[in-house]
């Protein structure tokens, strides 16, 4: 309707075009084969390079981007020009996506698993099967392949083992020495933080204590100029989210100090004005009392909140709160925190040897863990599940109160290599804190292969010719990544998955290996996958094919829209 | 044998493994180190070289496994360790990061010689680690979420496992990659403050380590599986267990374990199942603060016992 009343004709009429069966499948198929093909030969220890053209390339960035992750690639495919086989590919592509987002790794599993389970599903329903009694079957016999990974699950600590097991991971010798040596150290919850380096190899880091990604208010409370930072020895420190617009503000605190004789102070604040920090600065006494002030971390109210609870749990100190009505008039002695040692420099400060209750703090830490969870088992099978930034925030919080982090700077021979490397060791990392904490299945699609005597079992005695395919898809399909593997480092698969089989649970192909060595017991050759990434590789996938199986009528717009970043929140759970 | 010239406070005492023919011990007090090379007869400041215009007080004294050999002595004092190559005549001071910690034991890796790696801990700023003979020091502190440290015990295959624990206010804590990062054990929170452990190795028998803790209100605790699970040993005495001595010198099968309590020794010649006193308690009635079995715990080996008041009692 216009504003005067009279109709117009919409200009870009919304006519549809609805597609039936068989062209649905046969479609969807096209699609789904497009995305797994290309993700398909980055599984594996001798993965292939996947190159993207880029689009808005200028003159001097005409380099494709060249990528071997699977979630990396999929959400590089935006568009396919067949319509049916865009629906498709779009429906994978969110799968590997939300995967990617969620656990950082697995995707290439996903997607052969994925393309296997639907491709071996349409042949069926072809013969006159029924979809939505295909999926509750293909669901049933995937909760047992998730029970078959938790019965061959081992738990692993230690360096040798970490490293062992990120080498099956990222197949970086040095890499994953490194990840080892560090993940030890730092624990599964630990802070790791993955830099860009300057030089040509890897280095890494350890930072003693916690600290956050806020610093000092101003650049004339830098004590040490040479290394434009500020140390203060037996400190307290005032905790707070309250903005200090004038010194007097801040007389009642520095009264007390003084009184208690205390040495140094550092305030933490969300806003000290520039008043209030002249004086600071004016009134300087460094030989008797020093204080320095930086901004309260966080970056919502939310985040500002626990980023002060956990320093006042630290340090023993209280937090005022606005929003609780707290004012600095009535700050007593106690309510200041206390640490051996705090720092300040322009982007973060740090506490080392906070000396709040340890009891206190580990009892906060074990409330921060139970909290992680319930956020990670949110619609998970393993400790994948609810939202990304949620389980990210909860185990920063962790790992900051253990004690300390670690930095690791990739270095390499040009940007590219860097990059690469870099996203490479972040994937690595993440698939080691989740091996850490569910633990190790063996590698190279071993794990899963060994789920294939379990579906056997399943079939025996049961006739229904919907739950016999079902089992029958799966069984095809738990082989499918090692197929993958094998062919991916030039094997011919049929001539090794025969030698495999014959070998019993637990054995794989060692691509690496010499030819009459590489059909090994995967964890005596230490090749591992970590069981979260798996059971969340099988639950995205078989979730989603079967649900993709019970499709049969697509409906496309004229326009069809353009693809874009899903929200989190309007995402479909499998 | 008498108080010799000590009258405060002895924190520590630590004696040659060659004792039986050398005679060396040291004893650190609040008025600094003192050497002896009777046998704990007579004593010496170890610090005479240093020339010091004050009293240097000495929280913590080790040495080295093969020290007839390297005559290395560690020395812990607020904010440094003092190493001495040469039994004690001369030192080295090595700072430790300020603020000054306060150094309440010195741990040296069994395996010394090859590895070079000690470790001290302090009462308010964790474990710090050496793992070139005490020249360099830097705290590892991991995962170690109480920073005053009581006590530590080095596990016996250290060399192969990487294993040992600290005792602290509120927990026992477990490192298993050589003192560089630390994991809670299970022990009842309750039942800190622990102010001694031991890592008995005859009582192993396996890698999994037993590892026996002294609380201040608990008596003392027994764990086979490395920390995992506690049981309380019948003692008849849930106060302070200051010190655990197992015989890591005397026979190698020995299941003997001293223990020093407030005031008195009790020694279990069967792995603690039972229990009786040890030498005389008149010397000791003023409270113990440390004890060493240079020689283990046969019946002929002697003790050195550190007052709190001040004295080392030769029992």
């Amino acid at each position: 309707m216009s504003l005067d009343g009279s109709h117009r004709p919409n200009r870009r009429r919304r006519t549809a075009e609805v597609v039936f069966q068989p062209a649905t499948h046969n479609g969807m198929q096209r699609g789904i084969d497009r995305i797994a093909n290309a993700i398909r030969p980055t599984l594996g220890p001798r993965p292939r390079i996947v190159a993207i053209d880029r689009i808005q390339a200028s003159a001097d960035e005409r380099m494709p981007e060249l990528l071997d992750d699977g979630g990396t690639i999929a959400k590089r495919i935006i568009q396919l020009a067949d319509r049916d086989a865009d629906v498709g590919a779009m429906f994978l592509r969110e799968v590997l996506w939300r995967l990617h987002d969620q656990v950082g790794d697995g995707t290439a599993t996903t997607a052969v698993l994925f393309q296997a389970i639907y491709s071996g599903g349409i042949h069926y329903l072809a013969s006159g099967g029924n979809s939505m009694r295909l999926r509750t079957f293909l669901e049933a016999g995937m909760w047992r392949i998730l029970e078959t990974l938790d019965d061959v699950t081992l738990q692993v600590s230690g360096q040798d083992k970490l490293a062992e097991i990120a080498e099956s991971i990222c197949f970086d010798p040095e890499l994953a020495a490194m990840l080892g040596e560090i993940f030890d150290i730092i624990g599964e919850f630990g802070r790791l933080e993955v830099r860009e380096g300057r030089g040509r190899g890897l280095e890494r880091e350890y930072v003693e204590g916690m600290y956050w990604d806020r610093g000092l208010v101003s650049r004339e409370m830098v004590i040490d100029a040479h290394r434009q930072r500020a140390d203060l020895e037996n400190a307290a420190i005032l905790i707070t989210d309250l903005e200090i617009g004038e010194p007097r503000d801040l007389f009642p605190v520095l009264e007390l100090a003084l009184r208690a004789e205390i040495p140094a102070l550092m305030i933490v604040a969300r806003k000290v004005s520039e008043r209030a920090v002249g004086f600071l600065v004016t009134n300087k006494q460094p030989e008797r009392f020093q204080v320095i002030a930086v901004t309260t971390p966080g970056w919502s109210q939310e985040s500002q909140a626990a980023a002060l609870e956990d320093l006042a749990i630290l340090t023993g100190g209280r937090a005022f709160i606005a929003a609780a009505g707290d004012t600095l008039q009535h700050v007593r002695i106690s309510d200041l925190g206390r640490a051996r040692r705090v720092w300040a420099d322009h982007e973060h400060f740090g506490v080392v040897g906070g000396q709040g209750d340890a009891r206190g703090l580990r009892r906060h830490i074990r409330d921060l863990r139970r909290a992680y969870e319930v956020a990670a088992h949110e619609r998970s099978p393993s400790r994948t599940g609810g939202k990304p930034a949620v389980r990210k925030n909860l185990s920063e919080r962790i790992g900051k109160l253990m004690g300390g982090s670690a930095t690791l700077w990739v270095g390499g021979a040009t940007e590219v290599e860097i990059k690469q490397r870099k996203a490479v060791a972040e994937r690595t990392a993440a698939a080691v804190r989740l091996a850490m904490m569910d633990g190790v299945v063996p590698g190279g699609g071993a794990g899963l292969l060994a789920s294939q005597a379990v579906l056997e079992e399943m079939l025996h005695g049961i006739t229904d010719p919907d739950e016999r395919a079902a089992y029958r898809i799966l069984m095809h399909a738990v082989a499918e990544p090692m197929r993958t593997i094998v062919s991916n480092a030039g094997f011919d698969p049929g001539t090794a998955m025969a030698r495999i089989n014959v070998s019993g649970a637990g054995f794989g192909f060692d691509v690496q290996a010499s030819a009459d060595e590489q059909v090994v017991d995967m964890v005596e050759a230490g090749i591992y996958d970590a069981t979260a990434v798996q059971k969340s590789a099988v639950f995205a996938a078989v979730s989603s094919a079967a649900l993709a199986l019970t499709i049969d009528v697509v409906v496309h717009h004229r326009e069809p829209e353009k693809a874009t970043r899903p929200k989190p929140s309007a995402r479909k759970q499998f | 044998m008498g108080n010799a010239e000590i009258d405060d406070i002895v924190y520590a005492l630590a004696a040659s493994p060659n004792f039986a023919a050398d005679g060396v011990c040291f004893a650190a007090r609040y008025s600094g180190l003192y050497r002896s090379e009777d046998g704990g007869q007579t004593w010496h400041d170890a610090y005479a070289s240093l020339d010091l215009h004050q009293e240097l007080p000495t929280t913590a004294v080790a040495v080295s496994p093969n020290f007839v050999r390297d005559g290395t002595v560690f020395a812990g004092a607020p904010g440094g360790i003092l190493r001495s190559a040469d039994r004690g005549e001369t030192w080295i001071v090595e700072d430790l990061p300020s603020p000054p910690p306060f150094v309440s034991i010195i741990g040296v890796s069994p395996n010394f010689v090859d590895d070079g790696t000690l470790f001290a801990g302090t009462l308010e700023d964790g474990v710090f680690r050496s793992n070139n003979r005490g020249r360099h020091w830097a705290a590892w502190n991991f995962g170690l979420l109480d920073l005053n440290i009581l006590c530590l015990a080095i596990a016996p295959d250290f060399a192969a496992s990487d294993t040992l624990f600290v005792g602290t206010d509120s927990a026992i804590f477990r490192s298993t990659n050589g003192g560089r990062a630390w994991r809670e054990v299970d022990f009842p929170t309750d039942w800190a403050p622990v102010l001694s452990l031991a890592t008995p190795p005859s009582l192993a028998g396996n890698h999994n380590h037993t590892l026996l803790a002294g609380t201040e209100s608990h008596g003392l605790c027994r764990s086979e599986d490395g920390g995992q699970s506690w049981e309380r040993i019948n003692l008849d005495h849930d106060g302070p267990v200051n010190v655990i001595v197992t015989d890591t010198v005397g026979s190698p099968t020995s299941r003997s374990i001293l223990l020093a309590l407030d005031d008195r020794l009790v020694l279990s010649r069967d792995g603690g199942r039972t229990w009786s006193s040890w030498g005389n308690s008149s010397d000791l009635q003023h409270g113990i603060a440390c004890v060493t079995a240079p020689q283990g715990l046969t019946d002929e080996a002697p003790l050195l016992v550190g007052l709190v008041e001040g004295g080392v009692v030769r029992a």
